[in-house]
């Protein structure tokens, strides 16, 4: 099992070095999370794994470290958008629970 | 970094594909051992199967799902099993169970495993 | 003949499609969502007298309520009921004291709160109300989930124990509009885990979250604040909102938004007729 999991990371590292992430893709992917975030603000509805998500996305930049910074941004985002998407299916959605 | 940038993908894809190999290696467990599966369902801050469902091997179960036993014979077919997990809402609008899927709760890694655990039950 | 049956069969067409096609929107009954919502819980909950739904896990649960019985000798929250009657007699800087900013000196009044108020188009709740009238005074406004606006809501609640709910919704537009944010706030399923106030309290009322009985909405909001065990500690009903909303993974809103005032303003008319019976304990 070792054995399988030594080649694997190996093998990652050589793959995730050639990709590595920059500043600036952190910037654009924390832009577009905080933008979602703060359309989902609007609406009432922001969820809090996307508040974490951010938090860890700019606690991973500032330590210079902007592979993760940039996967928890999208994470961020992605987040964010399902938390719209709740919010405004549910701003029809919401009556078929109403007791009648 | 000359000519790096084409092998990054490939080799990411090699990594990957060396971890599977490796991982279903290891499927079966030890008398004993827990499934991972199994740790995910009874952790609160992810499958959190017990809030809600009965399940053997778990302690103060709720009760606004049903009781979680004898999966194989009530789901043949994993993929009905994995979509409900992903999102019941889509067969039943008015579920309550949260979509693990969908709103993003679990990884499709960790809902597979939820499964494999569950048909144990 | 042909040109101007032409010509009247565009007209007709325009005159179809201008016209607004009539408003499919359900209007605001909330008359009839009150006894809906009441014929619900009494149905599903038959043996349950009706002012007991008041006592939310208790009367679902037998056990609990031999629990809940056997502490109420000594009720936990009889702290917060002496400190918040201290807190009424104690005056202002000012001089004035809280009695001045209610009817009734501020006795016996709970249950006609939240009220929408017509000259500021909002609704009003008891904890919005105690804190503008400190800030009124020249006093610094109570945090909204900790134990001094506890102690005052404890206070007045147990001043209004057995008066039943009165909650107004006057024939005002705004007020309605209030009350069906609500009732939206209420049913609209929100969070990253997916649940509504209404998955637990109206599907799901009498069951049990890992150990934990269900409150039915019925008469949920009678019995705030509460002296919860869970917590070690009073909860006023922001602190119970802005909980409930953590709980399901999202970000509460703050305290006394809009949003609460509303849905505070849906569940006491739905509990109308219900004996206050706060200040309560639970699990």
């Amino acid at each position: 099992m070792r054995a399988w999991i030594c080649l694997a990371v190996m093998l990652l590292l050589a793959g995730a070095a050639q990709g590595a992430s920059t500043e600036a893709d952190f910037k654009t992917a924390l832009a577009a999370a905080e933008a979602a975030e703060q359309e989902a603000g609007a609406l009432k509805n922001q969820w809090i794994p996307t508040e974490q998500a951010l938090a860890e996305a700019k606690k991973a930049a500032a330590a210079g470290d902007f592979d993760t910074a940039v996967v928890q941004a999208k994470q961020a985002e992605a987040l964010a958008k399902a938390s719209i998407a709740q919010a405004k299916e549910q701003q029809t959605a919401w009556r078929a629970g109403i007791i009648r | 970094m000359r000519g790096g940038a084409a092998h990054g993908p490939a080799l990411f894809v090699a990594a990957v594909l060396v971890l599977f190999a490796g991982a279903r290696a290891s499927a079966q467990t030890l008398p004993g051992q827990v499934l991972p599966g199994q740790v995910l369902a009874f952790d609160r801050g992810k499958g959190n199967c017990l809030t809600c469902h009965d399940i053997k091997g778990g302690d103060s179960p709720g009760n606004l799902g049903p009781p979680l036993a004898d999966m194989k014979a009530r789901f043949p077919d994993r993929k009905e099993l994995t979509a409900i997990v992903f999102d019941e809402t889509r067969r039943n609008p008015q579920s309550v169970m949260p979509p693990f899927g969908r709103n993003l709760i679990l990884t499709d890694g960790e809902i597979e495993a939820i499964v494999d655990f569950l048909y144990t039950r | 003949m042909k040109i101007s049956r032409a010509i009247a069969v565009v007209i007709a067409a325009l005159v179809v499609a201008g016209a607004r096609p009539a408003a499919a929107a359900d209007s605001i009954d909330p008359d009839a969502d009150f006894k809906a919502f009441r014929d619900y819980y009494t149905k599903l909950f038959p043996n349950v007298p009706l002012n007991d739904f008041v006592n939310g896990p208790y009367s679902m649960d037998a056990d609990l309520r031999k629990q809940w019985e056997a502490i109420d000798d000594f009720p936990p929250y009889d702290f917060a009921i002496d400190r918040g009657k201290q807190m009424f007699a104690t005056p202002f800087k000012n001089g004035k004291a809280y009695g001045d900013c209610f009817p009734d000196n501020g006795i016996g009044i709970r249950q006609n709160y939240p009220y929408f108020d017509l000259k500021t188009g909002e609704v009003i709740t008891l904890e919005l109300a105690l804190n503008r009238c400190r800030e009124a005074n020249g006093e610094e406004s109570y945090s909204y989930v900790k134990d001094e606006m506890a102690s005052l809501t404890a206070y007045m609640a147990f001043t209004s124990r057995g008066k039943p709910f009165d909650i107004k919704i006057p024939n005002d537009p705004r007020a309605l509009a209030a009350y069906q944010k609500g009732e939206e706030y209420f049913y609209a399923r929100r969070g990253q885990l997916n649940f509504s106030c209404a998955s637990c309290h109206v599907q799901n009322p009498g069951n049990h979250i890992r150990t934990e009985v269900l409150a039915p909405a019925l008469g949920i909001v009678a019995a705030m604040p509460i002296y919860r065990s869970e917590w070690n500690g009073m909860g006023t009903m922001s602190r119970r909102l802005v909980t409930c909303n953590s709980q399901v993974r999202g970000v509460p809103l703050k305290p006394q938004d809009e949003l609460y005032r509303d849905v505070e303003y849906y569940l006491s008319y739905m509990s109308n007729g219900l004996p206050i019976s706060g200040p309560g304990a639970r699990p």
